[in-house]
């Protein structure tokens, strides 16, 4: 897909962009370009210096040094609102959108153009226009906190493009997205491409960055290194860019037959949960965790993998069924029964659920051990030791800021997850329940997990890897499970899946027979 | 040309925080000083007239000691709360409801030696707070009802209902006043003559050691920790296997156990009749305290004495002919330049450097 022919004046030229942050320089001497027409992927490290890069272009930071030139003439970008004046928009990776508003209004919220008085349905019948306008399916009267994660971004893009926008930023647009959902939005991106715009895609997904971009710019330790031709890249060229010249680690076998008597650690028993209208989310699944294996859990978000997840490891008690650990039935599952049994937990909102975000690193790298040896004694909590223990699983989680007093706030999402990753895999000496751990990391923060994850498994330890990307199920598993609405659709070993077999069984297409009435449209 | 730009920064240090809390309450003092300016008085005379009166002499130091009290603990009380993010607003009920349940002790309980009888109507004291926040914590636990909204109303309800005792079964028929009880029998004995502060009552010790007692505890036992998590996130909290609910419930029971003390220390130890004037909004000003203290016990009792500094020196201004609304205002005006101060915490100004000429970068 890549062009060849790009405009001679760039639409964006960045020149020697230099921003330190007490001492750090996050982007040293950065040039980059981007052109009308194409689709220019940034790559990079966690903290390679993207983000920084990014909020420089769009007004929330100032560079120390260096100028921004948009279509040739130097422009100064000293906040978001210039940065919408000159056409750049960003949508960022969290969504900025108010969840008890409807769309509409979501779209025209702080926006100049919008009419004094604005009845729902002028907003709603605006709002119709820019959809079909943009080729972005909203719904304008659905209320932001009722709609899926896709169109969510949908509606992040639209107000951004109604604003005038030329230059989208898209920072990890696809890591929520369900595999249709990302066709839907790279069309739209080829389309606004096609009139002349530009398209900035951060993204840690070659496979997704050598479909749509049409050139790559790779950043490492805050410098530009390379900015090539998405054609005639490949994953192994881009990936050693990227890396530089630490080598990944090596990868492990997988779909590794694991011992029919291998102990059971988890085992569900019909283990049916219910939501609070009474739909169920998992559906009399029955399902067995083996010691020393990775069992993957295959399937579209959203059909029952965070209440599979919960029942894992004690955060949701089954409406009926039974969970054993070990083989012993629990009759009241909490969640630090699981944890003291030595269940650790990646849940796959580590920001809601996993960090305090305002809280120091210390504070939350300890937040599995706080209630043992050596960080209590008795009912006391020695804050000596507890930050003792977290300048050793920040060590090891080897994290990009070491100081244990900074808040978690202050890292960077994929630091966040390799926090929590460390942390969960020191308490997990019998399951680690993994949900898209790999979710918002870089390639060596993701092959030095899924290497973690295989040490657990040689000491002995079952994993369970809830992804939704096949091929990480395909190279990392030892047996598939695949979800479709609440149901175990199938089990098979990873040796003899095959993407197109489970592609069937994720859809639903390949259902069991015993349940004819569900509506596969409604898990998507 | 030099230009500037505002940037936030996603975190500052404790530092820096306390220092915005600082040069908040001395910019609120100074546009209080220029109010003061524009009504012809010299701001500079008045200020040095406040802190001598307080600070220079052991009434005033008194007066300082006896207000602070009820005030470091009401805003223990609302720190407390706040450690898991829950806002008492109702510390002045609690406060009088611990006064109550005090001096029923005192008036109508056994009649023992000091200390024994002074220990009940503590217990009494803690009993009644907690049991008047209860109902507020109980609602917001089982049915999620704002503890904002429910602990602010009964403030009025514990108000009312000291008023109708005080009048109604428990009033001095001995005495002419009409709305207060009898004098109690017993009292908290005063601090040594030589300590300096003069009339002031053991009840000082009590608030301070409260106040240590509690910084021990949010630092170094794991229930302080536990208290910090579920503040923080409450999702985290459950998922670490906290006993979230159980938790808030301890720490809103305890708020309302240690504002009820406040009371009773207020009642046996400085105004010794229950009374509707019992407390001047100790539970409301408290509120300021926690804030100013980033609700740390130990920042409490340096933030109440702040306080108490503040609303004295109303007292000494009405002396000059300023209303003694004054001090009330001064108090909101802090509070307010704290809340901003807080905030401006998080912004740098930044130099932008020179934009190229055009054509350069191209």
């Amino acid at each position: 897909m890549a062009r060849t022919e790009l405009l001679i004046r760039p639409l964006v030229q960045l020149s020697g962009i230099t921003k330190s942050f007490y001492g750090v320089r996050a982007n040293q001497s950065v040039d980059f370009s981007l052109a009308g027409g194409e689709i220019h992927a940034l790559l990079g490290e966690n903290g390679a210096g993207k983000s920084t890069l990014m909020n420089v272009l769009t007004g929330l930071y100032q560079p120390d040094s260096g100028c921004i030139a948009i279509e040739g003439h130097a422009r100064r970008i000293d906040s978001p609102a210039a940065a919408i004046e000159a056409g750049i928009g960003m949508v960022h990776q969290h969504f900025k959108l108010v969840s008890a508003f409807t769309v509409a209004e979501n779209i025209h919220l702080g926006w100049n153009e919008t009419p004094f008085r604005a009845p729902a349905a002028l907003l709603e019948a605006r709002t119709a226009a820019l959809s079909r306008r943009f080729g972005l399916a909203v719904r304008p009267s659905a209320r932001v906190g009722e709609i899926s994660a896709g169109e969510q971004q949908r509606v992040e893009i639209l107000r951004v493009l109604a604003r005038g926008a030329r230059i989208l930023i898209l920072d990890e647009p696809t890591a929520v997205l369900t595999p249709p959902e990302v066709a839907i939005l790279f069309a739209a991106l080829r389309a606004f491409r096609a009139q002349g715009n530009a398209v900035i895609l951060i993204s840690h997904k070659l496979g997704e960055v050598l479909e749509i971009a049409d050139r790559v710019t790779v950043m490492r330790a805050g410098r530009s290194i390379e900015t090539c031709a998405a054609q005639g890249a490949s994953r192994a060229s881009l990936a050693r860019l990227i890396m530089g010249d630490t080598s990944l680690p090596p990868m492990q076998e997988s779909g590794r037959a694991v011992a029919d008597d291998a102990a059971v650690r988890i085992e569900l028993r019909g283990v049916t949960v219910r939501d609070h209208r009474g739909i169920a989310l998992l559906d009399n699944v029955d399902l067995q965790v083996r010691a020393g294996e990775v069992l993957g859990v295959a399937g579209v978000a959203g059909n029952g993998q965070r209440a599979l997840s919960e029942i894992l490891t004690g955060n949701l008690r089954p409406d009926s069924g039974t969970v054993l650990l070990d083989g012993q039935a629990v009759a009241h599952p909490t969640p630090r029964r699981f944890a003291r049994h030595g269940i650790g937990h990646i849940p796959e909102d580590r920001l809601r659920t996993a960090l305090a975000a305002d809280l120091s690193l210390a504070e939350n790298a300890v937040l599995r051990e706080y209630d043992r040896s050596p960080v209590a004694r008795g009912p006391l909590f020695v804050p000596g030791r507890a930050r003792a223990l977290a300048v050793r699983i920040i060590d090891d989680a080897q994290l990009d800021r070491r100081d244990p007093s900074l808040p978690a706030r202050n890292l960077s999402g994929g630091n966040q997850q390799r926090l929590v990753a460390q942390r969960e895999a020191r308490i997990a000496d019998r399951v680690l329940v993994a949900a898209y751990p790999t979710r918002g990391l870089d390639i060596g923060a993701v092959a030095s997990l899924h290497a973690a994850m295989h040490r657990l498994c040689a000491r002995g330890i079952g994993v369970v890897l809830i992804s939704e990307e096949i091929e990480e199920l395909l190279d990392h598993a030892d047996r598939i499970a695949v979800l479709f609405a609440g149901r175990i659709a199938g089990i098979l070993p990873a040796s003899d899946a095959e993407s197109e077999r489970l592609g069937l069984l994720m859809s639903g297409q390949a259902l069991v027979p015993d349940a004819p009435d569900r509506d596969p449209g409604r898990a998507a | 040309m030099r230009t500037y730009t505002v940037q936030r920064v996603p975190s500052v240090s404790g530092r820096v925080r306390t220092g915005a809390t600082l040069l908040s309450c001395l910019a609120s003092v100074l546009a209080a000083g220029l109010l003061l300016a524009l009504l012809g008085l010299h701001p500079a005379a008045l200020g040095l007239q406040v802190l001598h009166q307080s600070l220079a002499n052991r009434y005033g130091l008194e007066d300082l000691a006896l207000l602070a009290a009820p005030l470091a603990m009401c805003g223990l009380s609302v720190s407390l709360m706040l450690r898991v993010g829950l806002w008492n607003i109702g510390a002045d009920g609690q406060f009088f409801v611990g006064a109550a349940g005090a001096a029923w002790i005192g008036l109508y309980g056994p009649s023992w030696s000091t200390l024994p009888m002074l220990a009940l109507m503590g217990a009494a004291s803690m009993t009644a707070g907690a049991a008047w926040i209860a109902v507020p914590a109980l609602a917001r636990l089982i049915l999620g009802t704002s503890e904002i909204i429910t602990t602010l109303l009964l403030n009025f309800v514990a108000r009312l209902g000291i008023d109708w005792l005080v009048t109604g079964p428990w009033r001095d028929r001995a005495s002419s006043v009409t709305a207060q009880s009898p004098r109690l029998p017993v009292a908290i004995p005063k601090l040594p003559r030589d300590w300096h502060l003069g009339g002031m009552h053991w009840g000082l010790a009590v608030v301070l050691a409260l106040a240590c007692v509690l910084a021990l505890a949010f630092r170094f036992t794991r229930w302080g920790y536990e208290l910090r998590i579920c503040g923080a996130n409450r999702n985290a909290a459950s998922y670490a296997g906290m006993a979230v609910n159980r938790r808030l419930l301890e720490a809103m029971l305890l708020a309302g156990a240690v504002a009820g003390l406040g009371g009773m220390l207020e009642l046996a130890g400085t105004v010794h009749r229950l009374q509707s004037g019992l407390s001047n909004g100790y539970g409301y000003v408290g509120i300021i305290v926690a804030v100013l203290a980033a609700s740390s016990p130990l920042g409490v009792v340096v933030t109440g004495v702040l306080m108490a500094l503040v609303l004295n020196a109303g007292t000494v201004l009405q002396t000059q002919g300023v209303p003694s609304s004054a001090a009330v205002a001064l108090v909101g005006l802090i509070l307010l330049s704290a809340a901003v101060g807080e905030r401006l915490a998080n912004y740098r100004l930044q130099r932008i450097p020179p934009a190229p000429r055009p054509g350069q970068a191209a």
